[in-house]
């Protein structure tokens, strides 16, 4: 893969570390017992590949979902980007994702009657960028399906979606692109693939966290892995300081299939 | 069946707008269809009771004054009438009421009885003294004259007192405010009212059984031959006066029937949009209930039968309202023929618009629902409901194309993504903007036609006068004002037209008259004595054509005429000829002008001149500002026209919202991911608005055609029932920049529809809905 589809300077680049802060939070849903999360405090630093696990149910898609602005906290505060979430309105919330964020789904979900160079661009013109489709184009070629740009979702394999998807999260080179069990919905060679490309976008310096519930996939390619249990921190390991922290986290992992 | 019902109603619960959506679409058509059929259904049938009731006379015949008593008393014979009556002695007598002066014709009668034309006494009693008199009760309403007042006779030189003692309802002749009146005093008193050239006798027949135009035409031939020439100065029949009761309603029937099969249109249109969807939105359900055992006709049935509720709840509502809201128009009817009014319906009729609407929803409902019963259930539990694929793509690439931004060119590509759906969406939109135009045009063209009858803007005053009271006296008085500018003087005489059965009312001129505002039709205005104008009624039924010569008859003598252009003229439904005064007194040297159309030079003060003029001659002279208002009837139909327009319309926006509410819901994961994408609140409200507008837009373009081609129909079948053809400044009653504005007018109605399912789409809780996937 070359280099990063769009030249410009992130804010991060410009001195700032920590990018993501979680503090005290807590969500709690209706008729819910118990919350999804429990007062979770996390800082992510820039450049980092922070992988989140955890069971179903365990909190970690919510915990991703509220750092995208996508939910809203029962408690504590997120703050992206130099931006306290809490203080944005719904608009605010749409152009902070829009301008910082970039988000790859499990299932894709690409706009099924928008063509995959369509897909791509539809961020950026939504912030109104004029120029993006060479900036589409390439992110395409970068990614491997140039040749697929014209085609419908319908017409492309699970791998080649997910593609897209990776490609549209980061055509407007989006400060912290996040990743909610983006093998979850594909075979296991295309989720290899897939994950090669965010392991190659980290290396450029991109800032990713990662969702998933394979302990092997997060120590593969992450460098740090959060394991999260009934919507608390359980565990958090960076992987590149020792080899037990990764034999730690299969352990976490383990413990969290027997519970 | 149970489980049918059961998860019908479960579904009808949890899809209550949309329930709510055809209930009032349903509501609405029902309404406007039960109207049309009540008012249908009982339009001849009270004119027909109060004729039999009052033994209405189906021919009545004028005879001049100087005709011999014994010979009139002979007539039932020659004419093989089974009853009649008469010969009475009329006058036609000005009559001053207040500063208010009014002509009837004063027909002389013992009592109100007898074999033919019974008067019905609806409020005093009939005269027993010289003095009194009794008024028909429309006319008594329309001047705001009651039992007891006291009227002055100013058309003869002693002008007496007549106290007015009684009301009645005459079968034998139209409204006041359609047709001219008679009143009725004692024979006795008849002599003494009686001014020159002012007196004829009355003649009622009636027949064993409804004789048809022929026979009639028959009847008076033979009248004529067995009677001295030019004894017949006039004769009216029952069918033009039943015509003249019933054109009202007939109108009202024509315009609620045609926009009644609009409504229902657009309600199948809606019905089947929104089961499409219902079924489109629901294929994992329908693939889950198969599964479990559901068969394909009851899966059919739980779709149908989410539908057919809230419409026969509908229905249920919408037959009573119609009943009732056309209640108020039949009383006018039942009170106009002296009949007594009570509520009519008919529960047979009911009961087949019952069934009959809610079979229509049912069809529609069926057709797409048996696309559900068809689905097999894996394909159904795996299909996705969004459109897939190219759809939308070339607006989209158009949009973008205009450097729109990128929610508009989303939402503009979205609008015909469903292409059946956006067709039936189309359809409402354009039956409702169609039904605007046509509620915009009419009125405006009946203005026009009233301007023409009124002669607004044209003239300003109109004098009348008495016998007592010479033309060139008038004369002298209007040419002595300064402000004075043109007068136009009117003189009336029947004329016998070949084939025509009644003589034909003619309206003579004197002065300027190609300037007081009558349409013509086609050909041109008389130049030259013999020239003749005639509507469209009159040529059809004389078989007469602009360039034909024919000899009609006046008092007795030939008079050559030459029709030289087609007038639009609605009284007598169209019977009537136009020509110069001096055609007439070739032969009938005694015919004077009785009316004087003044036009007033610019800045004249109207209320002044008026007071001045009729100052010179306060009782035999009638001098009033010219009334331009609109006849009652016509307020009428403009107002069931505006509703109708306001229905349809309601109705158009109500296939737009449906349409918008389907494809939010359909695209809500979509949306959803928009939204994770960045998309703004306000840019998912646009891109639903987009949509809206372009339908709207797409439909209203249609409908402007449409809803001219109606007005031109409706125009026409109007005209047509008033005995004329339509002229054609009635149809270029829009100016362009209207017939922009209307489209527009309709995108912006939408665009707000649109808010409802953009506010709803713009609040999707994006963490929701993509967990649901």
């Amino acid at each position: 893969m070359g280099g990063r589809a769009n030249g410009r300077r992130a804010w991060w680049e410009d001195g700032m570390s920590e990018i993501v802060r979680v503090s005290d939070l807590t969500k709690a849903y209706q008729g819910g017992v118990t919350g999804a999360l429990n007062g979770i405090s996390l800082a992510i630093e820039a450049g980092e590949f922070t992988a989140i696990m955890g069971p179903s149910g365990s909190g970690k898609s919510t915990l991703l979902n509220l750092i995208a602005g996508l939910d809203r906290p029962t408690g504590g505060s997120v703050t992206v980007a130099g931006t306290d979430l809490g203080r944005l309105g719904e608009s605010g919330l749409a152009r902070f994702r829009r301008d910082h964020i970039g988000f790859v789904f499990q299932f894709f979900h690409l706009l099924p009657n928008l063509t995959a160079l369509e897909n791509v661009l539809i961020p950026a013109q939504l912030k109104s960028t004029t120029s993006a489709e060479a900036a589409g184009r390439k992110l395409l070629e970068q990614l491997g399906i140039k040749e697929m740009a014209d085609r419908y979702p319908a017409k492309l394999s699970g791998g080649q979606q997910q593609r897209v998807a990776i490609a549209r999260a980061l055509i407007n080179n989006p400060a912290l692109l996040l990743a909610d069990e983006p093998t979850g919905a594909l075979d296991t060679a295309s989720g290899e693939q897939v994950m090669s490309l965010l392991a190659e976008l980290h290396r450029q310096g991109q800032t990713i966290v990662l969702v998933t519930h394979d302990a092997k996939l997060a120590t593969r390619h992450a460098a740090r892995v959060v394991s999260i249990v009934d919507g608390r921190v359980v565990d958090d390991a960076r992987l590149e300081t020792t080899e037990r922290a990764a034999a730690d986290v299969i352990r976490v992992r383990s413990e969290e299939m027997t519970r | 069946m149970t489980a049918v019902i059961v998860k019908a109603l479960a579904d009808l619960r949890r899809r209550r707008l949309q329930a709510a959506v055809i209930f009032l679409t349903v509501l609405l058509s029902m309404s406007a269809g039960t109207m049309a059929v009540t008012l249908m259904s009982q339009t001849r049938d009270p004119y027909q009771a109060a004729f039999d009731i009052q033994k209405g006379a189906h021919l009545q015949v004028a005879y001049k004054a100087g005709t011999d008593p014994q010979l009139l008393s002979g007539t039932p014979g020659t004419i093989g009438a089974s009853a009649s009556g008469g010969p009475y002695q009329v006058t036609s007598i000005q009559l001053k009421f207040g500063d208010r002066k009014f002509f009837v014709d004063a027909v002389g009668r013992d009592n109100p009885r007898g074999d033919v034309e019974v008067l019905n006494i609806t409020s005093g009693r009939w005269p027993q003294a010289n003095d009194e008199i009794a008024l028909t009760r429309s006319f008594s309403e329309l001047n705001h004259i009651s039992v007891g007042d006291r009227l002055k006779v100013t058309s003869v030189a002693q002008t007496p007192l007549l106290t007015v003692v009684g009301q009645v309802v005459d079968i034998d002749e139209g409204s006041s405010d359609l047709s001219s009146q008679r009143a009725w005093v004692l024979p006795a008193a008849v002599t003494a009212l009686t001014s020159p050239d002012s007196a004829y006798y009355l003649m009622d027949y009636r027949f064993a059984s409804d004789p048809t135009n022929a026979q009639l035409q028959d009847s008076i031939n033979r009248l004529r031959a067995g009677l001295p020439a030019g004894s017949i100065t006039g004769s009216l029949n029952y069918i033009l006066i039943r015509n003249i009761f019933n054109i009202t309603n007939q109108i009202l029937t024509d315009v609620l029937s045609a926009f009644s099969v609009f409504a229902l249109a657009a309600t199948v249109a809606i019905v089947a949009t929104l089961v499409t969807g219902i079924v489109i939105s629901a294929y994992r359900e329908i693939g889950i209930m198969k599964a479990i055992g559901f068969m394909p006709a009851e899966v059919v049935g739980v779709f149908a039968l989410q539908i057919v509720i809230p419409a026969l709840a509908a229905c249920l509502v919408g037959i009573p309202l119609g009943t009732i809201v056309s209640q108020p128009l039949l009383a006018n009817s039942s009170h106009a023929l002296g009949l007594s009014y009570s509520p009519t319906f008919s529960i047979g009729l009911d009961l087949v618009l019952l069934a009959g609407g809610v079979l229509v929803v049912a069809a529609a409902a069926t057709m797409p629902a048996l696309r559900a019963g068809l689905l097999k259930p894996i394909a159904a539990i795996a299909k996705a409901s969004a459109p897939r694929g190219a759809t939308g793509r070339v607006l989209r690439k158009s949009a973008a194309r205009a450097h729109l931004s990128r929610p508009l060119v989303l939402g503009i590509g979205d609008a015909f993504a469903r292409p059946l759906r956006a067709i039936l969406t189309l359809v409402t939109v354009l039956l409702g903007v169609a039904t605007v135009v046509v509620a915009i045009g009419l009125p405006r063209s009946f203005e026009l036609i009233n301007n023409s009858e009124t002669g607004a803007g044209q003239y300003q005053v109109v004098v009348t006068r008495t016998s007592g009271y010479s033309d060139s006296d008038v004369m002298r008085v209007l040419n002595a004002q300064p402000e004075t500018a043109r007068v136009v003087a009117v003189a009336g005489q029947n004329v016998a037209v070949p084939g025509v059965t009644d003589p034909v009312n003619t309206r003579l001129f004197r002065g300027d008259s190609s300037r007081i505002g009558y349409m013509v039709i086609a050909g041109r205005w008389f130049s030259a004595p013999g020239e003749v104008l005639a509507p469209a009624a009159l040529l059809r039924d004389a078989r007469l054509k602009i360039g034909d010569t024919f000899t009609g008859v006046a008092s007795g003598q030939p008079l050559q005429l030459h029709v030289v252009g087609e007038i639009y003229d609605i009284s007598n439904l169209g019977h009537s000829l136009f020509m110069d005064l001096a055609t007439m007194t070739s032969v009938t040297p005694a015919v004077e002008p009785f009316q004087y159309d003044v036009t007033l030079a610019p800045g004249a003060d109207l209320a002044s001149y008026v007071r001045r003029v009729a100052a010179t001659q306060p009782d035999l002279i009638d001098v009033h500002a010219s009334d331009t208002s609109i006849i009652t009837p016509v307020k009428i139909i403009d107002l069931v026209l505006l509703i109708l327009a306001a229905v349809l319309a309601l109705i158009g926006v109500g296939g737009v919202f449906n349409t918008l509410l389907l494809n939010t819901r359909e695209r809500i994961r979509d949306t959803a991911t928009l939204k994770a994408l960045g998309m703004s609140p306000r840019q998912v409200i646009a891109m639903v608005a987009a949509s809206a507008a372009l339908l709207a837009l797409v439909g209203g373009l249609m409908a402007m055609p449409a809803g001219l081609a109606l007005h031109h129909v409706l125009n026409d079948v109007i005209s047509s029932s008033a005995g004329n053809d339509t002229p054609p400044g009635a149809y270029a009653v829009f100016n362009p920049v209207e017939l922009v504005l209307i489209p527009l007018l309709g995108v912006a109605v939408a665009v707000v529809a649109a808010l409802i399912p953009g506010r709803w789409a713009a609040r999707t809780n994006v963490v929701e809905v993509l967990h649901a996937e």
